[in-house]
């Protein structure tokens, strides 16, 4: 019997697990292979629905189900202590869970994910509003809903961080919203960004600076959040700029999980050192990295991990059957970008090709929405 | 580059959402002082922007050089 333990079952391990279990369909059939995915919860959240929810478009309830009704049935769930991983031992190929088992592993992906830092820049917490967690995103709405007037902050702590356009949306959804509730011209927005511009990509960049010039956005850059001042509701970067703010919609700081930590797997900001093109934990040969968890130069969202899952799921596969040849991957990315309320972009590139976004469209919002809807139903079981 | 204590490479030759100095700022948030973040990127413009991001936040840049159509730069962590 070979075991191929998946740690975490966030977008990309359960996506990956599900691709395995259909590739090794037979040999889990036979009793030779069994695929287990190992998660402190029991339910899978589509986190890139948050941002939906912060404004309205999407229902809280949309963003989450079982993670059992999505796992393949052919895949073992551990949840609880006994699928919370405190430790992975990459010498003894083991992974140990919170109750005390000790689960030996053939072949291991590690797939734990980034986690927001709610607390690392003083007064975080206290003062901003995010739309990175589902209870942030609901408690974010109230605000939204309920603002009449004034400064609008929208400010990105560290890079790098999940969903890297998410802030450039709310920034454009803000606008859009306030425009069609006739309250614009009482709502200034101020768009804060650690490095020049607003975007790390050139041409979206470019893009996005006309957006926002065109829509009346100020883009405070470089500004390096350096601490929140919520009594006196101002922001403080470490270039010495202060921006007072009515509300403050900001991106936390983000880490690897804690047990890349306790187990000496990461560098300090709990991510994996991870080879870009194999996806193979750097000198081991029998552990994959995937999704956020990886140290690459990419994009830390929902579809790049989906679509590393097809490189990672397909070496599994030759790696446990002993023959076939490897895929590498191309360094795939693909995101939406909603520009407003009702109208969308996108962005696809890979590692040779940067992304060249379309004019901004109803057509592409609607897209957007699809995306969402379908996740469950075809993503997340991986019908493609 | 014996002596250099380098905290990490960074390969920013591929399109990132961050960017080259996303990737570079962040990694030298995590760096400590008189610590180094070694960075290759693969065109000259990026190559302006990190010394134009190093000297804005007081960074030294200690390396700086083609390598093979790339440039590789090391840059130290002052303060």
């Amino acid at each position: 019997m070979k075991n191929i333990l998946v740690a975490g079952g966030g977008i990309g391990g359960t996506i990956v697990a599900n691709r395995i279990a259909q590739k090794l369909g037979e040999e889990i059939r036979r009793g030779e292979v069994a695929v287990s995915v190992f998660d402190r919860s029991e339910h899978h959240y589509y986190q890139p629905g948050f941002l939906l929810v912060s404004m309205g478009v999407m229902e809280p309830e949309e963003t989450s189900l079982p993670e059992r009704e999505v796992l393949d049935r052919r895949v073992k769930l551990y949840s609880g202590d006994k699928g919370t991983v405190t430790k992975i031992s990459v010498g003894d190929r083991q992974l140990t869970t919170a109750d005390g088992s000790v689960y030996k592993y053939d072949v291991l992906v590690i797939a734990t994910g980034s986690h927001i830092q709610m607390d690392e820049v003083p007064g975080f917490s206290q003062g901003a509003e995010t739309f990175f967690s589902l209870e942030g995103a609901k408690k974010m709405l109230k605000a939204v809903q309920s603002f009449s007037g004034g400064n609008i902050v929208v400010d990105v702590a560290l890079l790098p961080h999940k969903c890297p356009v998410a802030p450039l949306e709310i920034t454009l959804m803000l606008d859009d919203y306030f425009r069609k509730k006739g309250i614009r011209d009482k709502v200034n927005i101020h768009y804060c960004y650690p490095i020049q511009g607003v975007f790390g990509i050139p041409n979206v960049n470019k893009m996005m600076l006309g957006l926002f010039e065109s829509r009346g956005v100020n883009v405070h850059s470089q500004f390096t959040l350096a601490s929140v001042d919520a009594a006196n509701r101002k922001i403080v970067s470490k270039e010495g700029e202060e921006l007072r703010y009515d509300l403050l919609v900001a991106v936390p700081p983000h880490k690897g999980a804690q047990v890349i930590a306790d187990s000496g797997l990461g560098d300090r900001r709990n991510w994996v050192p991870t080879d870009k093109y194999t996806l193979r934990l750097k000198d081991h040969d029998d552990v994959y990295v995937m999704g956020d968890t990886t140290d690459i130069p990419i994009s830390k969202a929902g579809s790049t991990a989906d679509y590393e899952s097809y490189t990672v799921a397909h070496n599994v596969a030759v790696d446990v059957k002993g023959d076939g040849s490897r895929k590498t991957y191309p360094g795939s990315v693909f995101c939406y970008i909603a520009t407003g309320m009702d109208q969308a972009t996108y962005i696809k590139f890979d590692y040779n090709n940067p992304p060249t976004p379309p004019t901004p469209s109803q057509i592409h919002w609607w897209g957007k929405l699809a995306y969402n809807k379908l996740y469950w139903s075809i993503h997340a079981r991986t019908l493609i | 580059m014996s002596g250099l204590k380098v905290y990490k490479s960074i390969d920013a030759t591929s399109s990132s959402c961050s960017g080259p100095i996303g990737e570079l700022s962040g990694a030298m948030n995590d760096a400590l002082p008189g610590e180094c973040v070694e960075i290759v990127v693969g065109d000259q413009a990026t190559r302006d922007d990190v010394r134009v991001w190093a000297a804005k936040t007081g960074n030294r840049v200690i390396v700086d050089r083609e390598e093979q159509g790339k440039f590789r730069m090391v840059i130290e962590k002052v303060k």
